[in-house]
């Protein structure tokens, strides 16, 4: 699938809040605004606009359409990617097939969501029937019966994920687009102490939902090429996987998507999980980013607390991570979250990270969580590769 | 010794049945637990779903289970929101039954300590407002 013709040329993100007083759709023109600002690629070049889904547009079935007459701009390409915190990478990818595939040049993928403010959700799932009735409270019960499980299986030192949680914070510190209530230092005893939600996830175990928007301009590589962009980074990998092991009614639920995604990925790139500069997992619970790092590879399952011990994970550490802070740190902008994590790799890998620049800029990784089935771990798992002036 | 809350007294929405799940909704007014089970395959499968997620066929029969199972992983809610607030704390377990499927529900009749993965547990029953019961699951000694 890769013919790594297509590129990203631009990346913006709003300041997360907890609450914003401006409308989904001011967010949205935040973006268009800062990347035609950024790449110099006009409103009238733009004939491709992908968007993640949004609690707020949830039940919005004409979304696509809406956003391109509300941001004045006219499409040969438009989609709305409803995989949940996968979204925003799952609408690169789409971005560049649709690119690679000819059917338009320059992509605004867009990733804007105000849940906190304005959530219009009304899910058709298994929950109204089967676990809305039991107390169930959704994504923090979800990752309560993962956490229960992994220790169970493995062993988990509380502590280990109470570093993560640090590096993140210390990060978030030093992003100044990051929700303000959370930029304050934490220790890992603040961790541990952290109050129980759904025993054994503790309050800062858990994202914080915002409000907010980000966006990456993906475009052929030609036409940066021609523009003469000096800053590109290019899509090198990219897997997607969604209901994995769906024929199986019992699956550990400590074997995740991230495994065959992260294969997929990788094997396209042509690269190894030791060349990359940064790492960027999704982080919805920061027992994830320990799965993730099992699945992919950086270390065998249930292996993930002692490589977490041995490691800093500091934006001038061993294996720099989520440098913005992540999600749980920085604040979950609702179900465009996943672009917060993808567009601080982009701008690690431009060099305009400031004070948190990563030294490694060539490769970053980045990946997706989305969706809570019943009973497993999570629906879809994606992880993309990219590289730097490829 | 901490009892867990048993959530008796919580006032449940009763689910609304889908056209393929009506089945085992309408048994639960006899307290008898029924999972689909795909005779090609000879396995069952939880929750009901439209086609058998082993082939694809929609062919599928219902059987009674035993309500004998384990607990395969289990949270303690601590915090809950409305209808369960201040009903805490209370158990939420997927449970293993011994059919090979895993069902979530309530833990009852239990003690906060005695909650543990592989604790085995046995069906019982809590009412709902529409005649239909909800299962929750209890330690089996």
């Amino acid at each position: 699938m890769y013919q790594k013709d297509a590129v990203i040329v631009g990346y913006a993100e709003t300041k997360i809040v907890d609450k914003s007083d401006r409308d989904i759709w001011e967010l949205s023109a935040e973006i268009l605004e800062k990347v035609i600002i950024q790449t110099g690629i006009e409103k009238d070049e733009i004939d491709g606009l992908v968007l993640s889904s949004s609690m707020t547009a949830a039940g919005s079935v004409f979304w696509s359409q809406t956003n391109a007459d509300m941001l004045g701009l006219d499409l040969k390409f438009t989609q709305t990617v409803d995989i949940g915190g996968c979204a925003p990478l799952g609408s690169v990818a789409r971005a560049v097939m649709a690119v690679n595939a000819g059917l338009c040049t320059n992509v605004l993928c867009l990733f804007s969501d105000t849940q906190a403010t304005e959530d219009n959700r009304r899910v058709r799932a298994f929950q109204q029937e089967w676990t809305n009735s039991l107390g169930y409270m959704g994504p923090p019960a979800a990752f309560g019966f993962i956490t229960r499980r992994y220790e169970h299986q493995f062993g988990l030192d509380y502590a280990a994920l109470g570093k993560l949680a640090v590096a993140q914070r210390n990060h978030a510190i030093l992003n100044d687009m990051a929700v303000e209530k959370l930029r304050k230092p934490i220790t890992v005893d603040d961790y541990l102490n952290s109050r129980m939600i759904a025993d054994p996830i503790r309050l800062l175990d858990c994202v914080m939902v915002c409000d907010g928007a980000s966006g990456v301009l993906v475009t052929s590589r030609k036409n940066a090429e021609r523009k003469g962009f000096s800053k590109i980074v290019v899509p090198i990998g990219y897997g997607e996987r969604t209901n994995f092991r769906a024929s199986e009614a019992i699956i550990d639920i400590t074997d995740t998507g991230h495994r065959a995604a992260g294969e997929a990925a990788l094997s396209q790139a042509g690269v190894k999980l030791s060349d990359f500069g940064s790492f960027h997992p999704y982080d919805d619970f920061i027992i994830a980013i320990v799965m993730q790092l099992e699945m992919l590879g950086f270390c065998k399952p249930g292996q993930g607390c002692d490589y977490v011990r041995e490691r800093s994970f500091s934006f001038d550490g061993d294996l720099p991570l989520n440098t913005g802070g992540g999600q749980i740190s920085a604040g979950q902008c609702g179900l465009a979250g996943g672009g917060t994590n993808l567009v601080e790799a982009v701008r690690q890998m431009f060099g305009e990270a400031g004070s948190r620049q990563v030294s490694d800029t060539k490769t970053a990784l980045v990946t997706g969580i989305g969706g809570i089935p019943y009973g497993r771990n999570w629906a879809t798992s994606a992880v993309m590769a990219l590289t730097a002036n490829g | 010794m901490t009892q867990l809350n048993n959530t008796t007294e919580v006032v449940r929405d009763p689910p609304a049945p889908r056209s393929f799940s009506k089945a085992f909704w309408d048994a639960t007014r006899e307290k008898r637990l029924l999972l689909q089970y795909d005779p090609r395959n000879k396995k069952y499968q939880f929750i009901p779903r439209p086609t058998s997620i082993y082939d694809g066929r929609r062919q599928l029969e219902w059987r009674e289970a035993s309500g004998r199972g384990e607990i395969f992983s289990f949270l303690i809610a601590s915090h809950a929101n409305p209808p369960f607030r201040g009903h805490t704390p209370f158990a939420i377990a997927l449970v293993t039954l011994e059919e090979g499927v895993n069902i979530m529900a309530n833990i009852v009749n239990c003690e906060l300590d005695k909650v543990r993965i592989g604790l085995p547990v046995k069906l019982s029953w809590l009412a709902l407002a529409n005649g239909a019961n909800l299962p929750t699951f209890e330690p089996l000694d």
